[in-house]
């Protein structure tokens, strides 16, 4: 390996380095507005869709109206429902307490 | 164009008046009455047999009766046809027998009435008046609120709708492009507000639901009430008077079918307290009940000889 290619890839290392580390950062500025997205997907879910879990319910044409559209929402509510087991673990792992 | 709602307690004469006003109305304009309700008397008063459909009574005048199964199978049908073209994945599914249960849910009979006076509203622009016989207080009541609650609801909705948009984007601008070949769901999603089909959907329906609001609440509508000179007409032409208000209908005449001579003290007491429950200048309109009519099968009951028309 010459000393130039030596250079380019300790460059690209260091470059690697940076970004992932910069992605990394950026990840955890977004951590909460993640979490409050997944919250508001699960609320306007719950509004829409909670008459089939006994939520009071919009006039049932509204969600009828919108059901074609609302497949990611389903698949959220499903998901949730799944994994919204153990609440305060969660709360910890976002606001980073061991 | 004008439109007529007629309302009050069952049995009080609201399909026969209304009749009568279309009949007296056509006279020097193009009417189209319409029968909101389920149990429908109109082709009984004219006597013809109704379809769905609009029908020539004569020249001037036009009859038709809601067939609110109908509507109801054909809406839910409407959404089938969408949901099917949306996830063409589920064609597997029987996706009808699902919609079959639906259609017995609860609101789905008054949204078909709404979308009915919607559409009528909306398509027959080339009459004069359009004239909507309702169904009893409670069931009207109930869909002339729906565009408020209705609304109220698609507001909170988009509300939350924007914000998650809002999110959405904000990570996505913080994150950077997506990687090629990246397989994280998150980055496929809408962020913009004009490609998100929940929003565009929500936005038409409020445009939907608030220009229906602008002609219930305009100056070309009116809701006339019907009563009879007795307590329980009185009564609950009172919570239909309250209720109007509260939904910010105009109320603009009152009729008092049914007086005779026997009655006629009591027909006083009535329209007076409902004029001062009313708590504003309002024309009242008294109807005699024919004595006779029970033996005059063959008589117009639309025909009636008091002017309805001249206080509109």
């Amino acid at each position: 390996m010459g000393e130039e290619e030596k250079k380019m890839s300790f460059f690209k290392a260091f470059k690697q380095i940076l970004g992932d580390f910069s992605a990394g950062r950026r990840e955890s500025v977004i951590a909460l507005t993640c979490k409050e997205v997944q919250e508001l997907e699960n609320i306007f879910s719950l509004l829409l869709l909670g008459a089939f879990v006994g939520f009071p319910a919009p006039p049932t044409f509204l969600a009828v109206e919108l059901l074609p559209y609302m497949e990611r929402e389903m698949r959220v509510l499903h998901y949730r429902a799944d994994t919204s087991g153990d609440m305060l673990a969660e709360l910890c792992g976002i606001l980073g307490i061991d | 164009m004008k439109v007529l709602f007629y309302t009050g307690k069952g049995g009080v004469g609201k399909s026969t008046m209304a009749a009568a006003t279309a009949f007296q109305l056509s006279k020097n304009n193009s009417v189209l009455i319409t029968s909101l309700d389920p149990a429908h008397n109109l082709g009984d008063i004219f006597g013809v047999t109704l379809k769905d459909k609009k029908a020539k009574f004569a020249r001037n005048l036009f009859l038709s009766e809601v067939d609110l199964q109908k509507r109801s199978r054909e809406y839910l049908e409407r959404e089938v046809d969408v949901l099917t073209r949306t996830y063409s994945y589920l064609h597997a599914l029987n996706l009808d027998n699902y919609f079959n249960v639906l259609k017995y849910s609860p609101g789905i009979e008054e949204y078909a009435l709404l979308t009915c006076i919607e559409e009528t509203v909306r398509n027959e622009t080339d009459f004069d008046y359009l004239i909507f016989d309702t169904p009893p207080t409670g069931l009207t009541l109930r869909f002339l609120a729906l565009p408020r609650v209705t609304t109220t609801w698609i507001e909170r909705l988009m509300q939350i709708r924007r914000q998650i948009l809002e999110k959405r984007y904000t990570i996505q601008k913080i994150r950077g492009a997506p990687k090629e070949g990246g397989n994280n769901p998150e980055i496929k999603l809408k962020y913009d507000e004009g490609d998100d089909d929940v929003l565009n959907r929500l936005k038409a329906l409020d445009e939907n639901y608030q220009s229906l609001n602008r002609v219930l609440q305009g100056e070309d509508c009116s809701v006339i009430l019907v009563f009879n000179p007795d307590l329980l007409a009185l009564r609950e032409s009172e919570r239909l008077i309250e209720g109007l208000r509260d939904l910010g209908l105009p109320l603009h005449l009152l009729i008092d079918n049914k007086v005779t001579d026997d009655n006629l003290d009591t027909a006083g007491q009535v329209e007076k307290s409902l004029v001062r429950y009313f708590g504003q200048d309002i024309p009242v309109k008294r109807v005699a009940l024919a004595a006779n009519i029970a033996c005059q099968l063959g008589r117009c009951l639309y025909d009636i000889p008091e002017d309805l028309v001249s206080v509109l």
